[in-house]
């Protein structure tokens, strides 16, 4: 128990600087570049805490409030989210709700604060964003909710458990879903590219295109939180030993899959391109019908029915 | 019983006095007068039902053929009357504000008071009385006072189609509502609702048509999908807080009419509990989507009713099911949180048609195309709309969430049997996850097109917040979210009485009290994540103001490399939703007018989008086209015995089942 309190904790603060880190360097990697340091991320965060901020004349205090917001959000959520299976910080019965739900806050009011610039970049990577998460937010229901009802628990570190003897189909095509609700959540490849050079064609990166100094930084800190959660929810469920059992060992594993998740974005970065914006829909709805059938095979467990 | 009928005399006197006395002041003045007194008068005397009291029971007798009206206020009924009487007050007072500018004129302004008090006086006979003639007096005194109200502006044609299309659609809801009663009445000989309980106990036809014709007509009421159509036209044409009133309170009177018949049916057939929730999450989803795509914001506010009421019914829907099912945690999972989220739906879509009201009467315009940047000049509003924006799309800290919170607990109850049925309750709460999302992208729209960025239309100028007694109305609800949101106590002690109700439908020796126990325990967690992130807010701003190199600089909006910016380039409210909309294409359908540049010196070009209501839509189609395709088939029908006879035995089909259906199948 403490040792997963203690990891998720340096998680937290380390994470979200070192795995995007990583994927920038296995995608240098790809590309026969040598790639910048690993920690890379965190000293562009430590230079941003040292800028003097500029606000544009058309915002309001939404602007200013926003980064807050989404940090509190961000570290809120994680704070719910599992990083091992079995064991959560702050356990209750479906909190994985609240996770989303909390997740849902932070978005709006970085799209709130990216649509009080008036500026019409920022006001279309909102339209996007909307859109992406009208329908990635039930395909992570209905994964979460088909965990839930393979695994028999209510709260969300339990239901990452391997149950039964479906587990071996549900837990792998949740886990597939799970990654690629990832890419869509943490705006990487095909669904959004954190690197081109164009505006139109940006989603998340757009939308904070007015945010400086301090406030990028925070923006900046949250997005990688939450690349961050979404990886740890994901080595929790495939991570096969429950923290109950082993919990330095579990915690071990869990990390390492962290990081292989790191690694496999960044395979991903490297060899797909990016879907048109009209298909990235079609992208969610493929998760939701991995999620259908993994919903399907879970409520035919004989033990349930 | 006494306060009650002083409660009613004030009301009915104060509607009198406020029509005759003269001076327009006077009259708004006695009519908030009455108002107050008749309000708390119903709340000292439901406040002990709600408080674990016995009902408060009277008789009344008529003349013939009524007799007797037995009067009984319970739990649900002191629930309902103790949040609307204070709301239609509140609402009385936003009128002061809204209706000012009429002061001066020669327009009886006691006219509209009077009828303020009409309502209020339709929801004291509506939630007491026992009897279906007494029901259906309460229930045309709303429907007649909602539609006076909505046609405030009645010299505009568009306003007095809205209010006629509005008198039409709730009496063909009361023609349903008619004729359940007359199922009811020729199966018992009475119109007391102690008689229809007795013939609705027993499962069979009668029941099942009743249910089904019932359902029929508070679904209208309440405006569910389909029957939503003239809801959106009537809240756009009415005044705001007559909008607010409609939406948030009046026709809630719906789901109580549901409610009120299942106490009297008692346990319901499980096919009950799965069609109530499919009915109310296809009116759930198709009213989220439509908000999408609205450019007018009472209108968008409109159809986000639809959403919200098939969110409340989808609680009762599980509550049924868990009434089948001999699940006491469900039962109470689910009617307490389709109750909690009828009250919530109430404040919050109070508070957004408030907000929205202040915009036209700051603005004249509630088109999202025109407006923005009203955050600088009208801060308080923006406030408000925004919290309101938040609450409605169900998300942390606000009211909102703690009742669809309850809902996702029903959904995913592990103590539920089968694994299909579980199955199909994750199915359901992915719907309910969609409608929420698409909730945040609607408010998300709604908020930050009209109140940020820069004004689209520059003749809109010189806005700023509304005057006390709108504002008054605007804090009151938004600091009633907060209370709601992170003391979810209060919330619980409201609807514990009624929730308990219906437990005891099924579970008789049961000990009410630990079962009410099981919401809190599942609410306080989260409002532990509520505050959790208020205080991270408040801690981070703070080191950000204490860990701030230099002061901050302003400077224009990046343009990325344009450096002359107009607020026309802004993203509009139809390229926001453009390509959502484009998967909703059965269900959304755009008119679109355009004339496009063409050539290399392009002449005056043109592009408008309009949101039409897919099942008006069709239903004018099939009026418009229907009396020539009736009129073909009357020319050919004596001609083709085949079409005649086909006729007839409908007919004969349509006879034989009604009979059947009015004697339970016994012949």
């Amino acid at each position: 128990m403490l040792a997963s309190l203690v990891l998720h904790l340096l998680g937290l603060v380390l994470l979200p600087f070192l795995l995007p880190g990583v994927i920038n360097r296995v995608k240098a990697w790809w590309g026969g570049r040598r790639g910048a340091p690993l920690l890379q991320p965190f000293w562009d965060t430590r230079r941003l805490l040292g800028k003097q901020p500029v606000y544009s004349d058309v915002t309001t205090a939404v602007f200013r409030l926003a980064p807050l917001v989404v940090v509190a959000t961000a570290v809120v959520a994680s704070l719910l989210a599992p990083l091992v299976p079995g064991a959560g910080i702050f356990p209750f019965a479906n909190d994985f709700v609240a996770f989303a739900y909390v997740v849902g806050l932070g978005r709006m009011f970085l799209m709130l604060a990216a649509l009080d610039t008036g500026s019409p970049f920022e006001g279309m990577g909102t339209a996007r964003e909307a859109t992406f998460a009208v329908f990635a937010e039930p395909a992570l229901f209905l994964v979460l909710g088909t965990l839930a009802l393979g695994s028999g628990h209510g709260n969300f570190a339990e239901l990452m458990l391997p149950h039964g003897w479906q587990a071996f189909l549900v837990s792998p095509l949740c886990a597939t879903a799970l990654f690629l609700l990832l890419l869509i959540e943490s705006a990487r490849l095909p669904v959004d590219d954190p690197t081109t050079h164009l505006e139109l064609t940006m989603i998340h990166e757009v939308m904070i295109l007015d945010h400086s100094g301090v406030d990028l930084a925070m923006m900046q800190y949250a997005a990688g939180l939450k690349l961050t959660l979404y990886a740890g929810m994901l080595a929790a469920l495939v991570n096969p030993f429950p923290a109950h059992d082993q919990p330095l060992l579990s915690a071990l594993v869990s990390l390492a899959l962290m990081f292989v998740t790191a690694v496999a974005i960044g395979f991903v970065e490297s060899l797909v391109a990016r879907l048109r914006m009209r298909l990235i829909p079609q992208f969610a709805f493929v998760i939701a019908a991995l999620g259908v059938v993994a919903l399907l095979l879970a409520s035919t467990q004989p033990e349930l029915g | 019983m006494p306060l009650l009928h002083v409660a009613t005399l004030s009301l009915l006197l104060g509607a009198l006095l406020c029509i005759a006395v003269p001076g327009n002041s006077k009259r708004a003045a006695i009519g908030i007068a009455s108002q107050v007194i008749a309000t708390f008068l119903v709340l000292a005397a439901v406040g002990p039902v709600l408080g674990h009291q016995p009902a408060i029971v009277a008789e009344l007798t008529w003349s013939y053929p009524v007799d007797l009206i037995l009067l009984r206020i319970d739990g649900l009924g002191a629930l309902f009357l103790a949040f609307s009487m204070p709301l239609t007050l509140l609402g009385a007072v936003y009128a002061h504000g809204y209706l000012r500018p009429y002061f001066q004129s020669d327009r009886n302004i006691g006219v509209h008071y009077a009828l303020l008090n009409f309502v209020s006086l339709s929801y004291l006979i509506i939630y007491s009385v026992e009897n279906a003639m007494g029901f259906l007096l309460g229930w045309e005194i709303a429907a007649l006072a909602a539609w006076l109200l909505v046609i405030w502006d009645y010299r505009n044609q568009k306003v007095r189609f809205a209010g006629f299309n509005y008198l039409v659609s709730t009496h063909l809801g009361v023609l349903f509502l008619i004729t359940a009663f007359l199922v009811l009445f020729s199966q018992t000989h009475s119109f007391d609702f102690s008689q229809f309980a007795v013939a609705l106990h027993s499962p069979g036809m009668t029941r099942n048509v009743t249910f089904l014709l019932l359902v029929a007509s508070f679904g209208l009421k309440s405006a569910f999908f389909p029957a939503h159509t003239w809801l959106p036209r009537a809240h756009a044409a009415a005044p705001a807080h007559v909008s607010a009133l409609m939406s948030g309170v009046i026709h809630k009177a719906g789901l109580y009419g549901l409610l009120r018949f299942t106490l009297l049916m008692g346990a319901p057939d499980e096919w009950m509990g799965w069609f109530l929730i499919a009915f109310a999450l296809l009116s759930a989803v198709t009213g989220v989507v439509y908000t999408t795509v609205q450019r007018d914001l009472k209108r968008l506010l409109g159809y986000s009713s639809t959403e919200n009421v098939g969110i409340a019914c989808l609680g009762f829907g599980l509550g049924y099911l868990g009434l089948t099912w001999h699940n006491p945690v469900l039962v109470v999972l689910g009617f307490a949180g389709g109750l909690l989220h009828i009250l919530h739906h109430a404040i919050f879509k109070c508070l957004l048609f408030y907000a929205a009201g202040a915009v036209y009467s700051a603005t004249h315009s509630v088109d999202i195309e025109r407006l923005g940047g009203l955050a600088r000049r009208m801060p308080q509003t923006a406030v408000a709309f925004l919290l309101g924006g938040v609450a409605i799309a169900a998300l942390p800290p606000l009211n909102g969430f703690v009742s669809e919170f309850l809902l996702y607990s029903a959904l995913f109850d592990d103590s539920v049997v089968g694994g299909q049925n579980r199955g199909l309750l994750v199915l359901a709460a992915t719907v309910l996850a969609f409608v929420g999302a698409v909730s945040a992208f609607s408010m998300t729209r709604a908020f930050g097109l009209t109140f940020l960025g820069t004004s689209r239309d520059p003749t809109i100028h010189g806005a700023q917040d509304p005057g006390p007694a709108m504002r008054s109305a605007l804090y009151i609800l938004s600091a009633l979210l907060f209370v709601f949101g992170l003391v979810p106590q209060v919330g619980l002690t409201l609807v514990a009485v009624p929730a308990g109700q219906f437990i005891a439908l099924t579970h008789r020796g049961l000990d009410v009290a630990q079962v009410l126990a099981v919401p809190l325990g599942l609410l306080l967690p989260i409002v532990g994540v509520s505050v959790a992130v208020l205080l991270l807010v408040g801690a981070l701003a703070a080191v950000r103001k204490w860990a701030s190199p230099a002061p901050a600089l302003t400077h224009r909006t990046w343009g990325c490399g344009y450096t002359e910016p107009v607020p026309r380039a802004q993203y509009t409210g139809a390229s926001f939703s453009g390509h959502l909309a484009s998967y909703y294409k059965t269900l959304l359908p755009m008119k679109v007018t355009q004339r496009l540049p063409t050539g290399l010196f392009p002449a005056e070009a043109h592009l408008r989008m309009h949101a039409v209501d897919a099942v008006e839509d069709r239903m004018f189609e099939v009026l418009d086209t229907g009396e020539a395709t009736l009129a073909l088939l009357a020319e050919k029908t004596p001609q083709s015995p085949r079409i005649a006879f086909a006729v007839g035995l409908l007919v004969l089909v349509a006879t034989i089942a009604l009979v059947l259906a009015s004697t339970g199948g016994r012949l």
